[in-house]
């Protein structure tokens, strides 16, 4: 055979995977390690000495998920930093862009992601084939949730019409009203979404959980608010570190957060709704009342319906605000022209929890010293707790039905690996 | 997933090479996986049968290079080395 060797040099990319290791000892759980692969991508260093101005669209880019959530916090951050407010109009658009990111993510983690699990496939494309209606229902709602998106942020994925201040660009009256029609279906959708997830089977299993989240005292919380706890915080945002704190595992690259002298705390749906429900518009009150939502849910496996109750919740704010919806004058509030050093912090809900960014500026409004903590890191060591819970109540499965079981009960929380986890690799070392 | 997507990508290229040079198979595939590449020899061969199916690459041998030296500037990275075609025409 004639053969020549064609010399190459390309290099693919890596990216990242979850594992579990666990090491039994008898009937006793030694050892358990959430490892997160994820390669670090190192976006607190590189911001460093990058304008403020630059944070919203290059930390966007850490998640094609919510990278409206990493737009907000860095927002926020940056108005901090810089003593400014966004009041009005604008705040509120801000509010219906995030309304946007809700509703395609908690869509997605419902519909392709979580419901698999209650129904019994492997995956949602095993589920489209024996019940497309459910998924192509998923799938409606969340391309509403992209429009909204498109329409403020001039794209879905990585909008880039948001700003310091506001916003490049603002829409028009006839630009919003434009996508109510669809919202009006969304929110049929939405109801349906948490009478279906209602409908499902849930383990009976009971998490004490210390749930974290933002409060305000006129809404659900998204982009302002006191940071609360069921054990007693509350706390300005810009106190977060105070309080909490990041560690590093050595098995995982990404940092694990706790309450200082508490452990571990859990972010996201259930924690929003548990300390907020009082909050929620009537629509989004009423399904979760017709369907027997407790107030507070703690049953790891029933946040798919809360994320249901979330979308009405997005869906219904929505609609208020494009009703009510009047242009600004102007599409951002000017960043001041002169600087002092100074540092700004904010915490933001993304879909998956509290988002806390912090940034440290230099007189000509240079990042000096950026800090990201990112829900599934926070969220990381609980799911730990839920996970050794599960595996000491469950030794007599087999290697293959507790690797299942344990990648259900971490997908509960829709880690921001959510991806990664479906190939969860279980390393159970039995002794 | 992403494993699955990283194979797929490589063996895009190396269809690419074979096209380029106007060869209807190949035959050997030599890859360099880097210490902390997060993808372990094991992992892509168990995926490489499945993902060169039906291309000029399936059936071909796959030597690895599995480093293990978390300094080496291009440790997290696996690089296609090199791709040994059976020439246009030639007796396979």
């Amino acid at each position: 055979m004639i053969e020549r060797t064609i010399h190459v040099d390309y290099i693919a990319r890596v990216e990242g995977e979850g594992a579990l290791k666990v090491r039994i000892r008898g009937d006793t759980v030694e050892d358990l390690e959430l490892k997160i692969w994820e390669p670090p991508r190192f976006f607190e260093a590189f911001l460093r000495g990058r304008s403020y101005r630059e944070a919203p669209d290059i930390t966007a880019r850490i998640c094609g998920i919510c990278p409206v959530a990493y737009q907000m916090s860095a927002c926020h951050a940056m108005e901090h930093a810089l003593g400014m407010r966004v009041h009005g109009e604008l705040r509120t658009l801000r509010r219906l862009l995030y309304c946007g990111e809700w509703i395609e993510s908690h869509a997605l983690h419902i519909y392709l992601l979580h419901a698999p699990d209650f129904l019994g496939y492997p995956d949602a494309l095993r589920l489209a084939k024996e019940h497309p209606e459910a998924v192509k229902k998923g799938l409606e709602l969340k391309k509403i949730g992209n429009e909204l998106m498109q329409v403020l942020g001039g794209r879905e994925i990585h909008p880039v019409n948001v700003r310091v201040g506001g916003f490049y660009r603002v829409p028009t009256v006839n630009e919003l009203a434009a996508i109510r029609p669809a919202l009006e279906r969304a929110m049929g959708l939405a109801e349906e979404t948490v009478r279906f997830a209602s409908g499902l089977s849930f383990p009976n299993i009971e998490e004490d959980y210390e749930f974290v989240s933002l409060r305000h005292e006129h809404e659900y919380p998204m982009n302002e608010g006191e940071v609360v706890s069921n054990r007693g915080v509350k706390i300005p945002m810009s106190e977060f570190e105070d309080v909490f704190e990041e560690t590093h595992a050595p098995y995982s690259n990404a940092l694990q957060s706790v309450h200082k002298g508490a452990g571990s705390y859990l972010v996201g749906p259930l924690a929003r709704y548990a300390l907020n429900h009082d909050k929620l518009l009537p629509r989004a009150r009423s399904i979760a009342r017709e369907v027997g939502l407790e107030d507070v849910v703690r049953n790891p496996y029933r946040s798919v319906i809360v994320r249901g109750v979330e979308i009405v919740q997005a869906v219904e704010e929505s609609l208020k605000i494009i009703d009510a919806y009047r242009p600004p004058d102007e599409p951002y509030v000017e960043p001041p022209a002169s600087f002092h050093a100074s540092t700004g912090a904010a915490i933001t809900e993304a879909p998956r929890g509290m988002l806390y960014h912090r940034y440290r500026l230099n007189e000509e409004g240079l990042i000096q010293e950026a800090k990201i903590v990112a829900p599934t890191s926070q969220n990381q060591k609980r799911i730990e707790d839920d996970v050794r819970h599960l595996v000491s109540a469950s030794l007599s499965l087999d290697d293959t039905a507790l690797t299942d079981a344990c990648e259900k009960a971490i997908r509960n929380h829709d880690p921001c690996i959510s991806c990664a986890t479906h190939f969860l690799k279980l390393d159970i070392e039995r002794t | 997933m992403h494993e699955e997507a990283m194979v797929r990508d490589l063996v895009r290229k190396i269809e690419e090479v074979a096209r380029r040079e106007g060869s209807p198979r190949v035959t050997r595939v030599r890859l360099w996986v880097g210490a902390l590449s997060h993808l372990t020899a094991g992992g892509l061969r168990d995926r490489w049968s499945l993902a060169t199916e039906r291309t000029p690459a399936e059936g071909s041998a796959l030597d690895l290079t599995v480093s293990t030296d978390p300094n080496h500037p291009r440790s997290t990275e696996i690089v296609l080395e090199s791709v040994d075609l059976a020439a246009p025409g030639g007796t396979v």
